[in-house]
């Protein structure tokens, strides 16, 4: 089938995209919803930190990106949905209709691992389009899925957290494979989900198979979006990014040596980082 | 002292209608040690004429040079009980031969929970009372708890030489006092004591039964009225010339035990006793206890003591009494020692006081099993405990840690409830936080030895039987301080202890050389363990805090720590006591917080509790495990909640059993059962660190007034609701006017009444106040009564002694904790300052957080 990547730069879109590829459909178009003036809407469906690269994807992936911009809110949050002028739920309609029309699709790759929420309201739109939703992370073991995700070569940052134990100061920047150990000693203590599925973190991928060139970003700086006491939540603004090629193939070595120095980096910038404060000055890309 | 072999002693163990686990209890000062060194001395292992000086259970040298006892110390006695004797006990018995285990335990209030870690272990009590003083703070403090673990108490009216010869009473004012003194500690056993005894039965001392003995511990004198019953029962049975058996000698001894005392009288002329005081010629008689047991005694020290010789002479010969050759010499006190040693002996009388009267384990487990034991009352174990049945699977309870010769190294004591441990078995060791089927604090592990503890002695020896105490070797890793130790699967805790005191006062220790912090870590663990109450807590900020009852047991503990536990030397802070953090009005305004993803709302309020029920959650008349409905009757009857409310309490708190309550209110909401679990552990987290300086919480309610929640399960998991309900209810206590509560002693001074003027003034400078004052009858010795805070205590003890020409003794009890007047928010005020000083000294940020941190807006 013909496919569309509902993308948000999270992980588990991207790891969706290559389920999808793995199971032999293909992707002709990726498509997207960026908040309109602010970083994070706090949406009850759309990870909208990370907004600034999403652009990048088109030239990495090689496909054509469809943006909208979401113009709605959150207004009807019950657990069932029904078509609501207003709602941030009729952005994603309209944008599935113009790329339905546009390329002739026949799927929609979804990254929901457990959100009813969010799985109830693409149903939804899907049913209205007759377009068929694929979500192969469906009620998947999270810690397996976390674990998979790592060993099939998807590379993702922190970018956001929100959760009790996740620190903004401490976290974000940091690479999903070296947050695995901890993710799962918050889960046991505290019922953190380990791949972020109630909003504790999200993510951006940085590289995956699929993707033919790799985003580098270049510069960023931490935002804290509320101070809360006991969990802050901070994300992080990319200011500055490109698309690099890949080399044709680093050996497995180089490859782990240089993710150290470059956490390692990211790290030392963003542990003198207090509320806002550019981090520009980190002009050396990061590279994996 | 009969010498035993272990064998032999091991034969008598199995006997277990004849064992008698028993402790000494008391007010500090009223002779425990002494007294229990004459009992030593009749069965135990010091020579008979040391006895009154040695003080053989004070094996500390800062207990011998203190002449204080700090720790608790088992030994263990054999006594012989006469064939006539034997008819008295009413439960079954085995023989002639009684083991008793005697625990002599410190009356000072900053060691009680030595004491309650004694009495687990022991099912009787020997209350020792000086009949000058009467019965003080502790004497009570320590008989409650007794009597609220089951243990039967017996009186022992102690220091009645004082009474004679300092004093100078006349006999029948002593009667008065002896009364008087009886009365109130049945006073204190009705008001804490089942109705009608419960399980135990009666358990009032009375004299006419035996249970109260008189004497002087110090001159190794003592009886009770069965002494004085038998000698007159001799005296006719000889003019009678009558041979009884032993049971109708024991039914005689008792009827005439009924007329020695109360309002009993003895004519002389017509050698009869009757029930008024005016005698056939109408004479006024004396009462029985003070014409035939009294006077006599009177007679004998007026007679030594005042170098009557002839009088004493005739005394001796008519009663009976023969001096050894060294003793005939002497004269005046020694002599009186000497004689009343030989005509009452204390260890006889005491004794057989204890024999007769306190229960075997096999009668006290009976009705202590279900105190003792957590699980259900039907399995193995608890059938093992009620039936003390050695071939039972063991079970064990640990109730404190000895340290050995072998610095670091504890022996783990304990008594044997069921079943029976030996040297190599493989047992559970299950500590205090071990659940039933988890694996937490459990561990299964051999036993290395047995021991028997006798005061400063051990003996190995190759396996204990149930009803008996017993040290044990190479369990000491495993346990914090208690435990419980079983060879049964499905065991559950034995009970832990609850203590009478907490520990309110507090210092910083640190190594003079940084070198030696690791012996001080050390040595912080193994004094956790060495005593039962003290807690050695690291603060966040990497202090070392050890926390006492009192003045004096922080003293002892850091000495121990410095000179025993860590070796190394110490700079220590100056004590600081712990404070609480309440609330004094409803939070002025509905506070809301939002979770992290912002799709979760909590909206809650605090308020104050109702005066009272914080002591009854702590007394335990308001608990979490009680049942739901009866609770909430309690609650509504007594401090008027609303009955609705009352039933939807979620849980207490901090560790789910302090005075702090979370209560539910809301109406209709969905999913709130979802997030009960996380709001309960943000209330738990809360109430144990309050916002204004990470203190407990006390006395404060929080409502849950409507939350708005995700509708998907995965945006409201512990993660986003925890710090949500954490800051919502910090956002309610600030809102709620905040208020410090300190600790607050009940000081109970005696001295003579040219002092007292100095007392109030001392008292007066430390902002205590007298809330009561009266002599002590029959004494020139006034009590002065005081609520003195705990912060202003330091020192207080040798101010009131430089004041009052050292004659003033204070004895200080925590008793309640009382709010610190004064907004802690305003600078002006003394909390504020006291706010800002823990704050620095735990190294949180300075100033209490502001409301914004907390507060989220709609």
């Amino acid at each position: 089938m013909k496919v569309v990547a509902l993308i948000s730069g999270g992980k588990d879109s991207c790891y969706n995209m290559m389920q999808c590829v793995a199971s032999g459909h293909e992707i002709v178009a990726l498509a997207n919803l960026r908040p309109a003036s602010t970083d994070e809407l706090d949406s009850y469906m759309y990870q909208t930190v990370g907004h600034q690269a999403i652009d990048l994807y088109s030239e990495a992936m090689d496909l054509p990106l469809y943006r909208h911009t979401i113009q709605g809110s959150s207004l009807a949050i019950g657990r069932d949905y029904s078509q609501t002028e207003g709602d941030e739920v009729e952005d994603l309609f309209q944008l599935l209709h113009l790329v339905k029309e546009k390329e002739a699709v026949e799927a929609v790759s979804v990254g929901a691992i457990l959100s009813d929420y969010q799985r109830v309201r693409v149903e939804n739109v899907c049913l209205r389009l007759g377009l068929t939703p694929l979500a192969y992370l469906w009620r998947r073991d999270q810690d397996s899925l976390l674990s998979d995700m790592i060993s099939t070569g998807l590379h993702a940052i922190l970018i956001k957290v929100a959760a009790f134990g996740l620190d903004p100061d401490k976290h974000l920047g940091k690479p999903l494979a070296d947050m695995q150990p901890y993710l799962r000693q918050l889960s046991e203590k505290y019922g953190v989900h380990i791949c972020g599925e109630g909003g504790e973190y999200e993510t951006f991928t940085l590289d995956c198979p699929l993707f033919k060139k790799k985003i580098v970003i270049d510069a960023m700086e931490t935002v804290i979006h509320s101070a809360d006491a006991f969990a802050p939540v901070g994300y992080l603004r990319f200011t500055q990014m490109h698309v690099e090629n890949k080399h044709a193939v680093s050996s497995p070595l180089l490859r782990d040596k240089t993710k150290q120095t470059h956490t390692a980096r990211i790290t030392t910038c963003c542990a003198h980082n207090s509320v806002v404060q550019c981090q520009s000055m980190c002009k050396r890309s990061f590279c994996i | 002292m009969v010498n035993f072999t272990i064998d032999q002693i091991r034969a008598i163990m199995d006997k277990k209608a004849n064992i008698r686990n028993m402790s000494v209890i008391a007010h500090v000062d009223h002779g425990k040690s002494t007294l229990t060194d004459s009992l030593v001395s009749k069965a135990g292992i010091i020579a008979s004429s040391r006895a009154g000086e040695t003080r053989f259970t004070d094996t500390r040298k800062d207990e011998q040079e203190r002449c204080i006892t700090i720790k608790s110390t088992a030994i263990s006695l054999f006594y012989e009980l006469h064939d006539n004797d034997t008819a008295f006990i009413k439960q079954g018995i085995n023989g002639n031969g009684f083991l008793i285990n005697l625990i002599d335990s410190p009356g000072h209030v900053d060691f009680s929970s030595e004491v309650t870690a004694a009495l687990r272990v022991t099912d009787g009590a020997l209350v020792v009372v000086d009949c000058v003083s009467g019965v003080c703070v502790q004497t009570e403090t320590v008989l409650r708890q007794a009597i609220a673990e089951r243990i039967k108490p017996v009186l022992m009216m102690n220091k009645m030489d004082r009474a004679l010869l300092e004093l100078q009473l006349e006999p029948e004012r002593l009667y008065q006092t002896f009364q008087r003194i009886i009365e109130s500690v049945n006073v204190i056993i009705s008001t804490y004591g089942e109705d009608d005894g419960g399980p135990m039965g009666l358990i009032f001392i009375d004299p006419v039964i035996g249970t109260v003995g008189f004497g002087s511990g110090l001159h190794g004198w003592a009886f009770t009225l069965k002494q004085f019953a038998e000698k007159f029962i001799a005296k006719y049975a000889a003019k009678g010339d009558l041979t009884l058996t032993p049971e109708e000698r024991c039914k005689k001894v008792e009827a005439m035990m009924k007329k020695l005392w109360g309002e009993r009288f003895f004519d002389p002329e017509t050698n009869k006793f009757t029930k008024t005081c005016s005698g056939s010629k109408n004479t006024v008689l004396s009462r029985t206890f003070v014409h035939l047991i009294l006077d006599p005694i009177y007679k004998m020290f007026d007679a030594i003591m005042n170098f009557k010789k002839e009088e004493a002479a005739a005394m001796l010969e008519k009663l009976d009494i023969k001096l050894d050759t060294e003793d005939k010499d002497k004269e005046g006190k020694p002599l009186l020692k000497a004689v009343m040693r030989r005509w009452l002996p204390a260890g006889e009388a005491l004794l057989q006081m204890i024999a007769i009267h306190l229960p075997s384990p096999v009668t006290a487990q009976k009705y202590r099993c279900e105190l003792l034991y957590e699980g259900p009352g039907d399995d193995e174990a608890a059938m093992g405990i009620k039936n003390c049945d050695s071939a039972a699977p063991l079970m064990m309870y640990i109730s404190k840690m000895v340290p050995t010769t072998d610095k670091g190294r504890f022996y783990a004591f304990g008594r044997v409830f069921s079943g029976t441990v030996s040297t190599g078995l493989k047992v559970r060791i299950m500590g205090p936080n071990y659940t039933p089927g988890k694996k937490e604090d459990l561990y299964t592990k051999q036993i290395q030895r047995t021991i028997l503890m006798m005061g400063r002695y051990t003996e190995p020896i190759e396996d204990v039987p149930c009803g008996n105490i017993v040290g044990l070797v190479g369990v000491d890793q495993y346990l914090i301080k208690t435990g419980t130790i079983t060879t049964f699967e499905a065991a559950h805790n034995m009970r832990v202890m609850k203590f009478s005191v907490s520990p309110v006062v507090r210092v910083a220790v640190e190594v003079k050389n940084p070198a030696d912090l690791p012996k001080l870590v050390e040595g912080l663990k193994r004094l956790a363990k060495s005593d039962p109450m003290v807690q050695c807590i690291i603060e966040e900020s990497g202090e070392h805090i050890v926390a006492g009852a009192g003045e004096l047991h922080l003293e002892i503990c850091l000495k121990d720590l410095e000179e025993d536990h860590a070796c190394v030397p110490l700079k220590k802070s100056d004590p600081v006591v712990s404070y609480r953090e309440t609330v004094s009005e409803e939070s002025s305004i509905m506070c809301l917080s939002k979770s992290p993803n912002k799709h979760n709302r909590l909206f809650m309020k605090a308020r104050p509790f109702p005066d009272g029920l914080a002591e009854d959650i702590e007394k335990g008349d308001v608990t979490p495990r009680q049942e739901l409905k009866a609770r909430a009757r309690y609650l509504v009857d007594k401090y008027e909640w609303d009955a609705g409310e009352a039933r939807k309490i979620w849980c207490f708190g901090p560790d789910g059993t302090g005075p702090n309550l979370l209560v539910d209110v809301t109406k209709g909401v969905q999913y709130l059962n979802e997030i009960k679990d996380s709001v309960v552990a943000g209330f738990q987290w809360a109430s144990k660190e309050g916002v204004l300086c990470e203190e407990n919480m006390r006395a404060c309610r929080y409502d849950v007034h409507d939350v708005s929640l995700h509708t998907d399960a995965i945006h409201r998991g512990g993660g986003q609701i925890i710090p949500t309900a954490r800051r919502v209810l910090y956002a309610c206590q600030l809102t709620a006017e905040p208020r410090l509560m300190e600790p607050v002693y009940l000081v109970e001074i005696q001295c003579p009444e040219a002092v007292v003027g100095g007392i109030y003034g001392v008292l007066n400078r430390r902002r205590g106040h007298v809330f009561e004052e009266c002599q002590v009858m029959g004494t020139p010795m006034f009590i002065v009564k005081a609520f003195l805070p705990v912060n202003e205590s330091f020192g207080f003890t040798a101010d009131l002694r430089s004041n009052t020409g050292g004659q003033a003794f204070p004895q200080c009890v925590f008793d309640h904790w009382q709010i610190l007047p004064g907004d802690p928010k305003d600078a002006t005020t003394k909390p504020f300052q006291v706010v800002a000083d823990i704050r620095k000294r735990k190294g949180i940020k300075e100033g209490i957080p502001l409301l914004d941190n907390y507060l989220d807006k709609m």
